[in-house]
């Protein structure tokens, strides 16, 4: 399947600070792929250069095959966009902003739109200036699902939303998705979310990309290993393995390698491996174990 | 448009800096002028000079560099000072062996004053006419308002913003009779009630030819004045001085300065002197003997002592001017009232 | 799509406009109101003479009312674009951004030339019935200039908001300041002549500068 997103060896710095370097990945079409990394990682500058407000030093994005700074309005079209802090015009009504939006989106769902605002304690002539954070946000959520685009790029799509609506805008956003096979690009702080939604992952650190692979395949294969071992040891590490440490006369880290494998990797580099667990974790868990705690 | 909106970016900071930067270093550095006030002495018949001193003292010399006191410097310049020596009960009985009474000095005095940005400027398209033998003492702005066209001259009452037709034709007539042609070049008067009396306006026709223009009891007094073979006239400044010698100092395409005496409408020629009234300002200090003409050039300020009497040269002096000026643009000028960009 | 484009120009001004009327007609009105005052109280002659002789020509206090009100409607259309990068938004919606940014600065141009037309014609027939064709005209050429200062604020202060960075933006600032002053030359009525028509085009083409802030906001300059 091709590509709805191509993002090739893209380098990005502030002044002197380099945020990442020869980042490449790609978005297959009808997939929801969400973006995962700590604070600075990059998340935000990547979707930036994705919604082309934001040039990087060197290296292309292509979506739907046109180059994002370049991007033809027909292709803009396609594409609904989530900007940070969930921003709408805050000078226009519930009625106003569909108004406005409807008249350049052929595909124009005006039924989505009305259908959330619904839920909404608000009148339909009421500014959004005047609404509170979460509404706001709701008002932006139903503006991006009318238009009915291929591709749906959403920055921080949960911030601001109670957990029901935020339940309720997941659950929603993935039928729809699912449906009408649109791809979605989302990043989000609240990882729980991301579980329910996302089909595919990319976990950032700083400066790179840590792993890219199926949501489902990384809670299978991504395991927390625990063990008994004294306190001065030296675990090994690197190759595979996330994060070893002792904390009290246990050793724990993360790995993709199986039980046997690091079983056998800790047992060669000395550590006997006494009351040896492993399990299987949730997304929060898998990315704390792939990036750290802090 | 990205290259046209940067290249009219870089177009505008040139602009800009050109505009700027010479202004902001010519004002740090360019001191003012200090060239002294500078007047003709019929009793040294030599130039006199007042100079203030950097030290904010004031010096009063003569060209040969001899100082004076206050008090003697008032005796090199008996007409100018009159009033003053007359106070200090020194006022001479004569002047350059010539019987002169504080009256007659009195009358014969005046200033006149030309500069370029009296000229260059919008005209204001309407001028006003006042009534030069009311009868009465003083002299009474007018209730209408005058313009020329291309046919001849229109009043407009004022109070009622209507044309006088009746008036307009009886002074486009006695001008089209005077041999006076439309459009009308260039007209000088001064329209002021507060003078002691009128002389109209003297105006040069579409032919070059010369006119004076007044309103007597309301009617037309139109005089052709005769100019000398080969005279051509660009600029005219009617004077009203109290001595009513003169009526006019007119410059003519050489820039030649001319005097438009009276009565009779005699034109004589200022000996020496030259002035463009469109790029040079000028000051003429008259008494009784003599004028002192300043012409305020572009390279030097020329001084010149005229006799009052036939106006033959008796004098010349110039200081030269040499002003450091980083060159820049700039779109106001000393010399003209217009905006516009000029590169000096 | 471009009567979407207006509508929300519309929604951001409506209010601001009708306020922007009534002080430019009412700041046109009461210059007109004084000098029909003047000709009351010290006979047309007077004033007449003033006018001629004096260059007056008693609209002073207007004189910067209408670049207030432009600079006020670039604050109110490109403010709320700016506030939070809403324009982000509407450089997104499927229309080429030049085509967007021109939309916003043809309604923003039109709108002033409606309102500064409507002073224009308000000084011209109030002046007319007291005073000669050439004292409106002085009148009317000593407003021009200032009138064209509005829409040259309008366009410059759209490009200074529309600046994504503060460095950039003080310069901008201070080269909008200084262009402005070319129109606040004038020592007599009709002073600019001919050089009039320059400064509006030059006005005109100042429209170019808002594209390269709109350019660097697209290429994510920031402080």
């Amino acid at each position: 399947m091709e590509p709805v997103i191509e993002c090739r060896h893209l380098t990005h710095c502030y002044g002197r600070r380099k945020i990442y370097e020869d980042l490449s990945f790609d978005v297959p079409r009808g997939r929801i792929l969400g973006l995962l990394g700590k604070n600075g990682t990059g998340k935000t500058t990547t979707i930036n250069i994705l919604s082309g407000y934001l040039e990087p030093r060197s290296g292309e994005c292509l979506i739907f095959g046109e180059n994002i700074r370049t991007l033809t309005p027909q292709t803009r079209r396609r594409i609904a966009l989530l900007i940070e802090g969930h921003v709408q015009y805050q000078f226009m009504t519930i009625e106003q902003i569909e108004r406005f939006y409807a008249a350049f989106y052929p595909a124009w769902n005006r039924d989505a739109y009305y259908g959330l605002m619904e839920k909404l304690q608000v009148a339909p002539g009421q500014r959004i200036s005047r609404m509170s954070c979460g509404q706001r946000s709701q008002v932006a959520l139903g503006l991006i699902l009318a238009q009915n685009a291929d591709l749906l790029v959403l920055d921080d799509f949960s911030m601001g939303l109670d957990p029901g609506y935020r339940r309720l805008f997941v659950e929603y956003l993935r039928e729809f998705a699912k449906a009408e096979g649109k791809t979605v690009f989302l990043t989000s702080h609240i990882i729980q979310d991301m579980e329910r939604l996302i089909d595919d992952c990319i976990i950032m650190d700083y400066g790179r990309i840590l792993v890219q692979m199926p949501v489902g395949d990384l809670l299978r294969t991504f395991r927390r290993y625990s063990f008994r071992c004294p306190d001065d040891a030296r675990l090994p590490s690197g190759e595979g393995l996330y994060h070893p440490a002792v904390v009290r006369g246990r050793g724990e880290l993360c790995s993709f390698a199986s039980p046997e494998e690091v079983r056998f990797r800790l047992e060669e580099a000395g550590i006997p491996c006494e009351g040896f667990t492993a399990e299987t974790l949730n997304l929060e868990d898998a990315f704390i174990g792939l990036t750290g705690k802090y | 448009m990205t290259r046209f909106a940067k290249l009219f970016f870089w177009f505008l900071v040139l602009v800009l800096l050109l505009w700027q930067l010479p202004w902001a270093v010519n004002y740090l550095l360019v001191q003012s002028r200090n060239t002294p006030f500078t007047l003709y002495s019929e009793v040294l018949d030599d130039f006199v000079m007042i100079r203030h001193t950097s030290d904010k003292e004031v010096e009063y010399r003569d060209r040969a560099g001899n100082e004076y006191t206050r008090r003697a410097f008032d005796s090199l310049l008996p007409l100018f000072y009159a009033r003053q020596l007359t106070a200090d009960g020194r006022f001479p009985d004569s002047v350059a062996g010539r019987p002169v009474t504080l009256r007659e000095a009195q009358i014969a005095s005046f200033i006149f004053r030309s500069a370029p940005k009296d000229l260059n400027r919008p005209a204001p398209g309407l001028h006003f006419l006042l009534e030069s033998m009311s009868g009465r003492v003083d002299l009474a702005m007018p209730s209408d308002a005058f313009r020329l066209t291309g046919r001849g001259i229109e009043f407009i009452d004022m109070a009622a913003n209507r044309i006088d037709t009746a008036k307009s034709g009886r002074f486009t007539r006695m001008l089209l009779r005077k041999g006076c042609r439309f459009p009308v070049r260039e007209l000088s008067g001064n329209p002021s009630a507060r003078k002691e009396y009128d002389e109209g306006y003297l105006l040069l026709d579409a032919d070059g030819g010369l006119f004076h223009l007044k309103m007597m009891q309301g009617r037309p007094y139109v005089r052709a004045v005769e100019l000398p073979e080969g005279l051509r006239l660009r600029h005219l400044f009617l004077t009203e001085f109290r001595s009513r010698r003169t009526l006019a100092f007119l410059t003519d395409e050489s820039h030649r300065l001319h005097v438009l005496t009276m009565p009779g409408y005699g034109i004589r020629r200022v000996e020496g002197v030259t002035f463009d009234p469109e790029r040079e300002s000028m000051t003429i200090v008259g008494t009784l003997l003599d004028w002192t003409v300043c012409v305020d050039g572009a390279s030097a300020e020329r001084y010149y002592a005229v006799s009052a009497d036939d106006f033959s040269l008796l004098d010349t002096l110039s200081y030269p001017l040499s002003e450091r000026r980083i060159p820049g643009l700039s779109f106001t000028s000393s010399s003209d009232r217009y905006v516009k960009p000029r590169f000096r | 799509m471009w009567k979407a484009l207006l509508y929300k120009e519309w929604i951001k001004t409506r209010w601001y406009l009708l306020l922007a009327l009534l002080v430019t007609l009412g700041f046109a009105g009461y210059a007109l109101l004084k000098l029909h005052r003047a000709v009351a109280l010290m006979g047309a002659g007077h004033i007449w003479e003033v006018m001629v002789t004096r260059q007056a020509v008693f609209i002073d206090q207007m004189q910067y009312v209408p670049l207030l009100a432009g600079l006020a409607l670039a604050a109110v259309q490109y403010l709320p674009e700016m506030h939070r990068k809403c324009l982000k938004l509407t450089l997104h919606l499927p229309v080429p951004a030049l085509a967007t940014l021109g939309v916003m600065l043809a309604f923003g141009v039109a709108v002033l030339a409606v309102l500064f037309g409507l002073g224009i014609a308000l000084l011209a027939a109030g002046a007319r019935p007291v005073l000669a064709p050439e004292l409106v005209g002085n009148i009317l050429h000593a407003a021009l200039p200032w009138y064209l200062a509005g829409v040259a604020g309008y366009l410059l202060g759209a490009w200074t908001i529309l600046e994504p960075t503060w460095k950039r933006r003080i310069l901008c600032l201070l080269m909008s300041v200084l262009l402005l002053r070319l129109f606040f030359l004038a020592p007599v009525p009709r002073a600019y002549g001919g050089f009039l028509a320059v400064l509006a085009l030059l006005s005109l083409c100042a429209a170019s500068l808002s594209w390269l802030s709109v350019v660097r906001f697209m290429a994510g300059r920031q402080d």
